[in-house]
């Protein structure tokens, strides 16, 4: 009885707290879960650096009236344990209607299971196994998948007449879909697979693995990495002599690869979805803001995230002021030709994969350009 | 079955285990006097190769000079380490002190939670990704020797692992300093009792340990191309399963087992994947404390 009276004490409480609250401007906050420190620290800083500039210019085209519109980064050090806790955390604030990241597939997967659980719509920039939409109807993400791009590759390398190839990925959730999408579509176009190679994370020493693909000599080798992994593993390929044909994942896209690896990244064909030096008006605006304010130029992963706070802003604007989870989720999946500096983005009614459009790449002379 | 690809793979598995060796070294030096693991040695090793890169882009000293310099770097760095992780440690001099297993542990705590913080701290200023190396610095050209393939830096490495081993060998037991040393790693307490400075002999072990350290991390920095602030923590686990699988306060054994463990990794990618090649490591860790707990190289000492 007690308990009873105390509940409904602390109840009306409450309410009347809320209710004053409520009557002036909302706060509406989103989170946004980013490795900010720890060994992919780089990645989390391009993300907040662009998602700083989206919601500044969301906010300078007159924002959302009746509310304000905030952002709460906490890192998760890319490790699945830290992505959870943060998950559990923004769960629990009730001023979050919406949930950005993480950054790689394993720790938006292991978060994935707690928004789902609770209804919390999360929107990944740049998770990409396939499995990841798959874990609810509150996960998008704002890259196309490896499903997309491992068969895009394999016909492109079979087209150049290529017919044997081995793949070097590294081996964590992504490494794996990148290497399995593209091994399935080489064969089934009529391609032979020699080998597939996994290396862990952080290895920096290739030379083993180098020499393992010099003996079983492919056309040419599919590289499932990150630049980092790939500007070694280019570097200590070239020492070892070999000189298969390169083709890689779009995550090679990336200024500092061919700082990096110098002459040994030269010839290595990729594709993507972003190229900072695209004359559209949009991609050269956010180019601009991004040097002046950081003094660099955005890479893929920035326009990534820049792309997928736009992408949340603007679902929110639909939903109104009034957004609550279950709101922002139903406008989240309505998106449709969003322009964002990534292509125009459409969220697949049924699956919610991401559709956009990709250009073939390849670096010549220490220089990304379009591919022939 | 020994054709020229396993032949090659051998080379490679060299190489990799020159690395830990490298920093095997200084590591059980440390390890060998205070009988405390340095975890901060990973950061030293950073420290040093942060420390030649930017040496090496701010002007182009010849490759001596800029080990010249990260020596002395080294030095420094390890002198602050031991000021700032270890002497709080040593404040009393009373036998239980000396003995104590928690003082011990608290000092490996200290060291880690140096470790940690340098790290973010240096994450902080130049970010966690790849610097870039002037590529006329890369110790990465290739030379042919029939159909192997070797680098110069492999040829660096392995120069430097002698000179470093052999320097090592004349100070501790041709000098008056590593006399003291010995007696320090010995007895701390019987070396107090005939008169040698021992605060002096622990900082002169951390100075020229770290030396090393620094050394190792901008040559390996250099021949990997790799030189980030986590640099130092992967080879550093691989140093301290070569150290204990040497004996603990072995360095010709930390030596040996570190090339093992090199050519271990390298033949588990050819027979197996490379995946398996941590696994194949610790493996041989666990083999070792299984059947021989003093360590391949080890003798029984007084760990009270």
């Amino acid at each position: 009885m007690m308990k009873h009276l105390l509940g409904t004490v602390m109840g009306a409480a409450l309410l009347a707290w809320a209710i004053p609250a409520g009557a002036q401007t909302r706060t509406i906050v989103i989170g946004y879960q980013l490795p900010l420190t720890g060994d992919s620290s780089h990645y989390g800083e391009v993300f907040r650096n662009a998602a700083e500039i989206k919601l500044q210019e969301f906010k300078d085209a007159g924002g959302m009236p009746g509310a304000n519109i905030s952002v709460r980064y906490e890192d998760s050090k890319n490790d699945a344990k830290e992505g959870r806790n943060i998950a559990q955390m923004f769960v629990d604030d009730k001023s979050i209607v919406g949930v950005l990241g993480d950054f790689n597939s394993t720790v938006s997967m292991a978060a994935a299971e707690i928004y789902a659980k609770a209804g919390m719509p999360q929107l990944s920039q740049t998770a990409s196994h396939p499995d990841f939409v798959k874990i609810s109807k509150w996960q998008f993400r704002n890259i196309t998948t490896q499903a997309y791009e491992g068969p895009f590759n394999a016909g492109w390398m079979r087209e150049k007449g290529i017919s044997k190839a081995s793949v070097v990925a590294i081996q964590n959730d992504w490494g794996q879909s990148c290497a399995g999408n593209f091994v399935d579509a080489f064969k089934a176009k009529g391609g032979t697979v020699l080998s597939t190679e996994y290396f862990n994370p952080a290895t920096r020493d290739f030379r083993s693995i180098v020499t393992k693909l010099n003996r079983a000599a492919p056309e040419a080798l599919y590289l499932c990495m990150f630049y980092e992994d790939g500007a070694s593993f280019m570097q200590q390929r070239k020492e070892l002599g070999n000189t298969a044909q390169l083709f890689g994942a779009s995550s090679l896209f990336e200024d500092q690869l061919v700082k990096l690896a110098g002459p040994a990244a030269d010839g290595l064909f990729l594709s993507s979805n972003f190229m900072p030096t695209n004359p559209d008006p949009k991609v050269q605006k956010f180019v601009t803001e991004y040097k002046t304010k950081y003094g660099s130029v955005p890479n893929q992963f920035a326009a990534q995230a820049y792309d997928a706070m736009g992408i949340m802003l603007e679902a929110i604007k639909k939903a109104g002021p009034n957004v609550t989870r279950d709101s922002l989720r139903d406008a989240l999946a309505q998106t449709k030709d969003y322009p964002g500096v990534t292509g125009a983005t459409t969220f697949d009614p049924v699956t919610r994969e991401p559709q956009k459009t990709v250009v073939r790449m390849t670096i010549a002379n220490g220089q990304y350009v379009l591919a022939k | 079955m020994l054709d020229i690809y396993l032949l090659q793979q051998i080379i490679n598995g060299l190489s990799i285990g020159l690395v830990y060796a490298l920093m095997a070294i200084g590591f059980t030096l440390i390890f060998g006097v205070l009988n405390v693991v340095n975890f901060a040695h990973g950061e030293v090793y950073m420290i040093g190769a942060f420390a030649g890169l930017m040496l090496i882009t701010w002007s182009a000293p010849p490759l001596l000079g800029v080990v010249l310099f990260v020596l002395a770097v080294g030095a420094a760095t390890g002198i602050g380490l031991e000021r700032l992780a270890f002497k709080p440690f040593r404040r009393f001099r009373d036998e239980a002190s000396l003995r104590s297993r928690a003082m011990r542990e608290a000092t490996l705590l200290s060291s880690l939670a140096v470790s940690i913080v340098t790290r973010e701290v240096m994450t902080h200023i130049f970010g966690s990704e790849m610097q870039t190396i002037p590529q006329a610095w890369l110790l990465q050209h290739p030379i042919r020797i029939g159909a192997l393939m070797i680098t110069d830096g492999d040829l660096v490495i392995f120069a430097a692992s002698v000179v470093m081993l052999g320097a090592l060998q004349y100070m501790l037991f041709r000098t008056r300093i590593g006399l003291s040393i010995r007696a320090v790693a010995n007895s701390p307490l019987g070396a107090q009792f005939v008169g040698i400075d021992t605060d002096r002999a622990i900082i002169a072990t951390f100075a020229v340990g770290s030396m090393l350290g620094a050394v190792a991390g901008i040559l390996v920095g250099l021949y990997s191309g790799t030189i980030t602030p986590q640099m130092g923590f992967a080879p550093g686990i691989k140093a301290f399963v070569a150290m204990v699988m040497g004996g603990l306060s072995s360095i010709p054994g930390a030596v040996i087992c570190a090339l093992l463990l090199g050519v271990a990794e390298s033949i588990t990618t050819e027979f197996l994947a490379s995946g398996w090649q941590d696994l194949v490591a610790y493996a041989f860790l666990i083999a070792t404390l299984v059947f021989f707990p003093q360590g391949l190289f080890g003798v029984g000492r007084d760990r009270a």
